[in-house]
């Protein structure tokens, strides 16, 4: 019970500094907003200039953070508990890629289209590649070993990424619209994006809390969860259902944004242990808090350059890649 | 052996012919021979063109295509892995970003230092990857992954210099970064002409090496090899010629893969034969690679890395997909 209640300490803690987080986000840019006139925007009792300062540039931004941070990590977390791959994410397997092709594609194929519309692009997009990835990697002798799991991740990674530069070199316009977004950035998100995805980020997530005792019993191995009466094929089909939905909406909203994924579910298994039912409502937590401190830290510290989350993400997330790969991996050759 | 050197070398000359005649402006064979041949009566226009324009940029890519060819032998063969590649291997990002890094800080971009630049890159980026990997022996599997990992720092970092730079100059690196003999001119083909001759002659003469190396370590030192010599000096002229190559055209993928595979299909594994085919096929994929993305969208340049990487990852998938029952 002692382990119940720190968990749960932990948990609130986490969402607290979230808050408190996202409040300070509000008052960082480049016009000179403090607390005061935050709250009074908020409650509409400011003047015009900070309202829409507030309304329509930082509160978007923010819950753009939270939600790609939170639908990210979860989404990473269960990846990793389904394959039994300490290396499965979103990023890493061309889910990412796979949806912000699709939604490139879409782009140039179509007409301009509200997010609600592309988010289904980008749905079809990562399933697709989830499932070439999947089928690739698991060919053979030894299923998808992490090695053949990374490998043909990069590579539909790399085969994506190259098509979709070609029609954007071809496309000048539309690169101008994309660039920014493709390399995962959350500048600039208008409100109705994020309000069109995060309905089904919000079911992604709930569906998975709801569902976390299940994945808890996947990660223990497909013999053990067979032997204790678990419908394998049917919920890894629905992991990978809310995994498609998850992903797919942080992208379509975000862009790609690599290596959150990989690096909250490993942050959150050292901290509190292998319990799934516990890791995913964290993961949820912490992958927003990394998200937004990620994005703000650099916007407080250099507000002068944009940097996009999807950089930053990368460079904290490698190094932990790395490190993973050297004690985690390739001790059983 | 000489029936495919013979067939590669026709291949190359065909493409080669045809990289000078196509173009915005297409400059009809009898010209083309009169330039070449240094007729006095030859138009300005057709001189300027085939001179300075379409011939450095044919040579440069037959150059670089044979450089990445080569270093993809040898990493293959050393890493005793054949999906090793040094772009896969992020080895030449390590280049990239060495050489972007002298470009946009010190705004230096002298086609004679920018090899050192990227060659220092690429050096730094094959020992990361190798001393991260190495715990009580180096396995390819964590090589490979601690490879795509660094590979994306790298990535992280050249977006962030990228971020940070001044416009124009970044945007000038963006095109050389995604891999593009687009301005290629004659100092470079000299520079890297020069840079190559040395690990070039060196890889021939080490072939034998490169054969040891290619049986499993402990033959190898049984039969006499110094294993871990061997394998430092070719790593050393590995990421010398790819750093070169990367200095001269920025970040082609997936022909250092794809060569060595199709040169052993040709002439077997033995490396005296192996590496002067591979380096064959590469020049041959590159220069075809780039009169593709220059013609197929035209006005509009696809950069012939783009171009390599559509056609070379499906091959990569279909290596992986035939080695799927094979242990690693």
């Amino acid at each position: 019970m002692a382990a119940f209640a720190l968990r749960l300490v932990g948990l609130l803690t986490l969402t607290l500094m979230v808050i408190v987080i996202s409040v300070w986000a509000l008052t960082i840019g480049s016009s000179d907003i403090g607390i005061g006139g935050v709250v009074e925007a908020l409650s509409g009792a400011g003047d015009e200039r900070q309202f829409l300062v507030v309304t329509t540039v930082r509160l978007p931004r923010i819950l753009a953070a939270l939600l790609a941070g939170a639908s990210l990590a979860v989404a990473g977390a269960i990846m990793q508990a389904v394959t039994a791959n300490p290396l499965a994410s979103p990023g890493l397997l061309g889910i990412n890629a796979g949806a912000a092709f699709a939604v490139v594609a879409s782009l140039i194929l179509f007409d301009p289209a509200p997010t609600a519309v592309y988010v289904w692009y980008a749905f079809v997009g990562a399933a697709s590649a989830a499932f070439i990835v999947y089928m690739l990697a698991s060919s053979g002798v030894g299923g998808a070993t992490p090695l053949k799991l990374a490998l043909s991740g990069v590579i539909l990674s790399v085969f994506l990424g190259s098509v979709t530069s070609s029609i954007l070199i071809f496309d000048k316009t539309t690169l101008d619209n994309v660039r920014l977004w493709s390399v995962g950035s959350l500048s600039g998100r208008p409100m109705s994006s994020v309000v069109a995805v995060s309905p089904y980020i919000g079911l992604g997530i709930v569906a998975a809390l709801a569902f976390s005792r299940q994945v808890a019993t996947l990660s223990l191995g497909a013999e053990v969860a067979r032997s204790i009466g678990q419908n394998i094929t049917q919920w890894r089909l629905t992991c990978g259902v809310v995994v498609v939905m998850l992903a797919g909406s942080a992208v379509a909203m975000a862009g790609p944004i690599g290596f959150v994924g990989l690096v909250v579910p490993h942050m959150v298994r050292l901290a509190i242990g292998t319990d799934y039912r516990w890791i995913l409502p964290f993961c949820a937590v912490a992958g927003a808090l990394l998200v937004i401190l990620a994005d703000n830290l650099l916007r407080y510290a250099l507000p002068a350059r944009d940097i996009p989350v999807g950089v930053t993400m990368a460079i904290i997330g490698a190094p932990l890649f790395v490190f993973l790969a050297r004690y985690r991996i390739g001790n059983a050759r | 052996m000489r029936k495919t050197v013979l067939l590669l070398n026709i291949g190359i000359f065909a493409v080669f012919v045809l990289s000078l005649r196509l173009g915005d402006q297409p400059i009809p064979y009898s010209q083309i021979i009169g330039v070449l041949t240094g007729d006095p009566d030859a138009a300005v226009a057709a001189q300027l063109i085939v001179l300075e324009v379409r011939l450095p940029r044919a040579i440069l890519a037959l150059l670089v295509g044979m450089a990445l060819a080569v270093a993809g032998a040898i990493i293959q063969t050393v890493m005793r892995n054949p999906l090793a590649e040094p772009g896969l291997l992020g080895i030449n990002s390590g280049g990239a970003l060495a050489a972007l890094i002298l470009i946009v800080y010190f705004r230096n971009e002298s086609a004679h230092l920018v090899p050192w630049a990227a060659f220092a890159g690429a050096f730094v980026m094959a020992a990361a990857i190798y001393g991260f990997s190495w715990r009580s022996g180096a396995s390819p599997v964590r090589i490979i992954l601690i490879g795509i990992g660094l590979g994306s720092m790298a990535g992280a970092g050249a977006s962030f210099i990228s971020a940070f730079g001044e416009i124009a100059v970044v945007q000038q690196a963006q095109v050389w970064l995604a891999g593009s003999v687009y301005n290629a001119g004659w100092d470079k083909v000299q520079v890297l002409a020069i840079w190559l001759v040395l690990p070039f002659v060196l890889t021939m003469a080490a072939s034998r090496e490169l054969d040891l190396l290619s049986f499993s370590e402990m033959s190898a030192r049984s039969l006499g090899q110094r294993v871990e010599i061997a394998r430092a000096v070719l790593i050393l002229l590995c990421t010398m010629i790819s750093g070169a190559a990367v200095a001269a055209a920025g970040l082609i993928g997936f022909i250092g893969l794809i060569s060595p595979h199709v040169a052993r299909r040709f002439v077997g594994h033995s490396h005296h034969r192996m590496v002067p085919v591979a380096a064959l096929v590469g020049g041959f994929l590159v220069l075809t690679a780039d009169l593709i993305g220059r013609t197929v969208m035209a006005p509009a340049q696809l950069p012939a890395g783009i171009v390599t990487a559509i056609l070379g990852a499906p091959f990569f998938a279909f290596l992986l997909w035939e080695r799927r029952y094979v242990r690693s």
